[in-house]
């Protein structure tokens, strides 16, 4: 997929699991781990803000773009 | 789900389950008239020979044999159908969008286009056998309710598609 989820750079960076930011956002573990796996096919603005919210981060920190080659 | 659809699907359920039973009878009745025919034919033609919607009773054993054959075959699709909506209400109490019930109402549809073509036979076989003008020969042929039904099983089998894309992006939607 071209979009690439950092979810899991950004949980290294603050020292939190994923577990945390689940327990602190209110979005479920499974949903959390289909996010950061990149399984996911769509994402909510409220998820977005959420995540955003909680890590301190933009959106472009989450979220990249990369050409399939 | 509402307890009132619950109940509906329940009666439903039953419904067709009660279908199926006898669409299966009348075939398995059909069959043993069939083999009646073959085996049995001057037995056949002293039971049928004084029914007064019937024309000369010696000289219908091929079209009799064919008509009923038709007619069983009928009934096997009708009952293929029956088994199609039963898996469907069964997918209902949980989650009717799946992909699996656009293809059931596809074949479906196709198993009506299969009984209307059937129907077609099975009018030409009975007004061979039957008097002009009675019940009998007014059997099969072509329904505008069934070609409703098979535009509306294939049109509902297109929303059953989009239905079932559009769950499954709402599932990946996080």
């Amino acid at each position: 997929m071209a979009i690439v989820v950092k979810l899991d750079d950004l949980l290294h960076a603050k020292r939190m699991t994923l577990t945390d930011l689940s327990d602190r956002i209110g979005i479920t573990l499974a949903n959390l781990s289909i996010l950061k796996t990149g399984k996911a096919k769509a994402m909510r603005f409220s998820t977005l803000e959420a995540i955003c919210t909680e890590l301190e981060c933009q959106p472009g920190d989450l979220l990249a773009f990369e050409t399939e080659r | 789900m509402p307890s009132t659809n619950q109940t509906l699907l329940r009666a439903t359920r039953g419904l067709l389950w009660l279908m199926l039973a006898l669409v299966i009878a009348a075939a398995l009745t059909l069959v043993g008239v069939a083999i009646a025919v073959v085996v049995a034919w001057p037995n056949v033609v002293a039971k049928i020979q004084h029914m007064p919607e019937l024309v000369d009773a010696s000289t219908m054993r091929l079209p009799l044999g064919i008509l009923l054959l038709l007619l069983i075959a009928v009934l096997g699709v009708a009952a293929y159908i029956l088994r199609q909506l039963q898996a469907m209400v069964a997918s209902a109490s949980r989650d009717p969008f799946i992909i699996e019930n656009a293809w059931r109402l596809r074949r479906i549809g196709w198993s009506l286009v299969t009984i209307q073509l059937l129907a077609l036979p099975v009018h030409l076989m009975a007004a061979n056998i039957a008097k002009p003008g009675s019940e009998f020969s007014e059997m099969g042929g072509l329904s505008a309710s069934s070609l409703l039904a098979i535009l509306l099983a294939f049109v509902l089998a297109a929303v059953f598609e989009q239905g079932a894309a559009m769950r499954d992006e709402l599932e990946g939607t996080v």
